[in-house]
């Protein structure tokens, strides 16, 4: 890339902010939360199951001494569950805290809002819902989560 | 006057009046808001309520006035407009002055607040609000580039502070005296606020005020304390569990041990008060509004150290004085009344509170007039608050609860002291608000008896530890009332079935059985349950009896209650979740809502009671069958205190008399059967003995086998209908009953040395 077309991509984009994003892995896809609403990531836990909770909930954790409910993003999304510990991050929104059940905890990104794309029209209607756009990176997608409507609340409020 | 109640009020009202002043302002913006109009009545109401028993003449007449008001805004016969908003924040500032004055003078002060009644009875009046308008209109108008309600609040707030008694500088008619408060006068205001802060600050130094004396912390920072305890509770498990082996550790570690309990403990009492805290204020309320009402009233209270965590104190404290003014304004009958209905004089108001299972009952019970259930109904119907077909539908007792339905009072007179519908539904709605229940039973002539129910989501209770489909899950020990093993062997048998609900036999009753895994996963496939253990938890939760099936029981432990999400909450059958000891997470189950999802229907309270005493005398007549060498015989089962089996060789001599050295105690053994001697060649052989009580001493009686437990039924001697003694009908056979009084006694003077007769004496 030439300094020239630096220098104008620049000026295009003057108001791009760059944002930091936690990676996660779930499957093939890579997914970004951003920082700011993440209040501690909590390594191979193994949830307890709620049984007759709504199919999106993971189980109970215990996180510093109060029971946190977690979301499985794999339930959410459809897919298969994984065997074995899986890795949670605990997300603050307006109902409360919450833990967000992934595959894997990457590292953080630092993008730029002027990668970012909005969700393809051809993604169905439940992720939709729940993705806010892609951050275009150099050798993949990171598809980001909007924390506040994973919040279990919403979440069952959405599903009624 | 009591300081500690006075300054309670003091705070308390502040903070109502606090609600009162958003809610107001917010009540400019959406006028036709009826929770914000009720909110500002409550406020209103607890004020003039604690007031009275306070002794606070001037606040109750002023508050009074406003409830008058207020109440007309209610039932929506005004409207919320700005002359009255402007009105009802007067009243607040008034309010607010007087409390300040009991703050530091620890008097109402000697002001008058004529005018300010004056000009809210007139605002009770449609047609002199209108009379008034222009006015107000003018007032508006003059501040409306600024936000209307902080600005009137304000120059209000001056124009209290530059007069003590509010208003009072207006001699002549309402309708002038109304526009200077909603004039803003900077002028004034300095000059006059200096005299008035130079004067607390004076009294400072003397009179420490409420807010000195008392540190309020915010719950959540209590929350955020136990939690964290919690968090090193468990730390210091691993810690130790980690520094076992470890010598130069142990001092540490047991350190760190005792201080982290210590803390805990601390930290919990700081939450937990006893309810003495609230009952505590009860007599005084109680023997001033008796004195009101002319009434006589005996209180008499129960369980007053029952504790319930801080908030949920706090949040029960209104509903209870409710209850309790209910009960001597509505329930308890003036005493010449009472003696024509052939009751005593002096009534009697019960205030009783008890921990059951997860939840703690309050019980405000009167043995007054009750309430006449078609009276509710026809108010009910009255106000539109159900239509006349529908409360057909409704049972008695349904019919009851539409008392806590707002506005509904079936007091015909407004009094002083309640009878303007507002009260229960103040309990209710405070109750609710912290996730209880309320409950109204009431029998005409007989009395009332409210109850509460309320949760202890911070508190700890004794829970037992059961599992079922390889998870752990909590059952409250409140509700339990016997556990029932089903061994393998019998699993096919035990349970048995009327096409598809499950039944056991307990006691040859039948009891419906609720599996804990079929309930809570429907659809998933699974084994018979004929081919596992399984234990049935025989649970009573508020009347419905049921046997919840489970796979298997862990160790009671004391947990501590966390409250679960809202959309974990809304399944229904968890009252919360808890860290176990080994740090496992554990779901508790809720008894009541388990027995309802299933559909164990309630008995009717009487049922249940008759039902208890039938029990009651069943089991006096009860008896533990068991087989001496090759006799049946009977033992009283009340009189069983365990069943102990043991090898041959504990048993020792004195003399001829078999004795068992049981806990540290002799105990003399009957072989009248001949058992001992029978298995005498044997040492290590096991035997049986069934210790049992009789009279002030404890024998124990040598036994083959432990048979069954089985009702007897009494014989008569043929011909001279006497009842026999010494014998029982037993599973139709007749059966000798043991006689444990003839089991002799371990005398002094037996051939045993000294030391031992006198052990034999401590034990008889």
């Amino acid at each position: 890339m030439s300094t020239a077309t630096v220098a104008v991509r620049r000026k295009e984009k003057a108001e791009a902010v760059m944002v930091e994003m936690c990676s996660v892995r779930l499957g093939q896809t890579l997914f970004g939360v951003p920082i700011t609403h993440i209040l501690e990531i909590v390594g191979a836990a193994r949830p307890q199951p709620v049984p007759l909770a709504p199919a999106f909930v993971g189980g109970l954790v215990h996180y510093r001494g109060d029971v946190l409910t977690t979301v499985s993003l794999r339930r959410l999304l459809g897919l298969p569950p994984r065997e074995g510990p899986q890795d949670i991050l605990v997300l603050e929104s307006a109902g409360g805290c919450f833990g967000l059940l992934v595959d894997s905890v990457g590292e953080v990104l630092t993008v730029s809002s002027a990668d970012h794309e909005p969700n393809p029209s051809l993604l169905d209607e439940r992720r939709k819902a729940l993705f806010a756009g892609a951050y275009k990176l150099s050798d993949s997608l990171l598809v980001m989560l909007d924390p506040e409507k994973l919040d279990p609340m919403r979440l069952s409020a959405a599903l009624a | 006057m009591d300081d500690d109640l006075t300054r309670e009020f003091l705070i308390e009202s502040q903070e109502g009046l606090d609600r009162m002043e958003r809610c107001l302002t917010d009540l400019e913006e959406k006028p036709q808001d009826a929770g914000l109009i009720g909110e500002i009545f409550r406020a209103v109401h607890t004020i003039k309520g604690t007031t009275g028993f306070l002794g606070f003449k001037r606040l109750e007449t002023l508050a009074h006035a406003g409830e008058n008001l207020l109440g007309l805004l209610r039932e929506g016969k005004l409207a919320a407009n700005r002359p009255l908003i402007t009105g009802l924040l007067e009243l607040l500032d008034g309010l607010r002055s007087i409390l300040k004055s009991v703050e530091t003078k620890a008097s109402e002060g000697d002001g008058d607040d004529a005018v300010l009644i004056s000009h809210l009875e007139a605002l009770r009046l449609p047609a002199q609000v209108e009379a008034k308008e222009p006015v107000c209109v003018q007032a508006g108008a003059a501040s409306a580039s600024a936000p209307p309600p902080a600005k009137r609040k304000s120059a209000a707030t001056k124009k209290r502070s530059a007069t003590p008694p509010p208003v009072a500088p207006a001699p002549v008619a309402p309708a002038p005296a109304l526009a200077p408060p909603a004039e803003p006068a900077p002028s004034a205001a300095p000059v006059a606020e200096a005299p008035v802060d130079a004067e607390s600050e004076a009294a400072r130094p003397h009179v420490q005020t409420a807010a000195e004396s008392t540190l309020r912390v915010d719950v959540a920072v209590l929350n955020r304390m136990m939690n964290l305890v919690g968090e090193l509770v468990l730390t210091r498990n691993q810690v130790l569990q980690a520094t076992a082996a470890d010598p130069n550790m142990t001092m540490l570690s047991r350190r760190l041990d005792m201080v982290t309990a210590d803390l805990r403990e601390s930290v919990m009492q700081a939450r937990m008060q006893p309810v003495s805290n609230i009952f505590g204020k009860i007599p005084r309320i109680v023997r001033d509004l008796s004195q009101t009402l002319g009434r006589r009233v005996r209180l008499q209270v129960e369980g007053q150290d029952t504790e319930l965590d801080k908030s949920l104190l706090e949040a029960i404290k209104d509903p209870i004085t409710h209850a309790v003014r209910n009960s001597l304004d509505h329930g308890i009958e003036p005493p010449e009344a009472r003696q024509a209905a052939g009751k005593n004089p002096e009534g009697i108001l019960k205030l009783r509170a008890a921990q059951e299972g997860s939840h703690v009952i309050i019980e405000v019970c009167d043995d007054g007039a009750g309430i006449d259930v078609d009276k509710v109904r026809q108010k009910a119907i009255e106000r539109g608050t159900v239509t006349a077909r529908r409360v057909m539908q409704l049972s008695e007792r349904e019919q009851l609860q539409l008392i806590f339905v707002p506005g509904l009072s079936t007091s015909d007179v407004v009094t002083n002291v309640s009878g303007r519908g507002v009260g229960m539904d103040v309990v209710r709605t405070n109750v609710e608000k912290i996730g209880g229940k309320v409950e109204i039973d009431s029998h005409v002539g007989k009395g009332t008896t409210l109850r509460m129910r309320i949760p202890l989501t911070l508190a700890i209770i004794p829970a037992l530890i059961v599992r079922s489909m390889n998870q752990s899950f909590a059952l409250p020990q409140g509700a339990l009332s016997e556990l029932v093993h089903i061994p393998v062997s019998q699993a096919a048998t035990a349970i048995e079935w009327i096409e598809n609900v499950p039944l056991f036999r307990l006691r040859g009753k039948l009891l419906p059985l609720v599996f804990l895994d079929r309930l809570l996963t429907p659809e998933a496939e699974r084994k018979d349950a004929s081919e596992r253990d399984s234990f049935i938890a025989v649970m009573d939760a508020d009347g419905r009896r049921f046997g919840l099936v489970v796979d298997g029981l862990a160790d009671p432990e004391e947990i501590v209650v966390k409250p679960l999400s809202a959309v974990l909450k809304d399944i229904g059958l968890y009252s919360g979740a808890t860290v176990l000891g080994n740090a496992d997470l554990a779901l508790i189950l809720d008894p009541g809502a388990i027995a309802m999802k299933a559909g164990v229907t309630l008995c009717e309270q009487e049922a249940a009671r008759a039902a208890e005493d039938v029990v009651e005398a069943a089991r006096s007549r009860e008896y533990l069958l068991v087989e001496v060498a090759g006799h049946q015989a009977a033992v009283p089962l009340n009189d069983v205190l365990r069943i102990e089996q043991l090898p041959l060789r504990r048993i020792e001599y004195i003399g001829f008399r078999p004795v068992l050295n049981f806990q540290g105690q002799l105990l003399p053994v009957d072989d009248s059967g001949g058992v001992l001697d029978a298995a005498a060649p044997d040492p290590e052989a096991k035997m049986i003995v069934v210790v049992c009580r009789e009279g002030n001493r404890q024998v124990g009686i040598a036994v083959s086998h432990v048979l069954d437990v089985a009702a007897g039924g009494e014989l008569f001697e043929a011909g001279s209908a006497q009842l026999t003694s010494g014998v029982t009908l037993l599973n139709d056979q007749v059966t000798g009953v043991v006689d444990l009084g003839g089991v002799a006694r371990l005398a002094a003077g037996e051939q045993a040395p000294a030391e031992w007769s006198q052990m034999g004496e401590t034990v008889a």
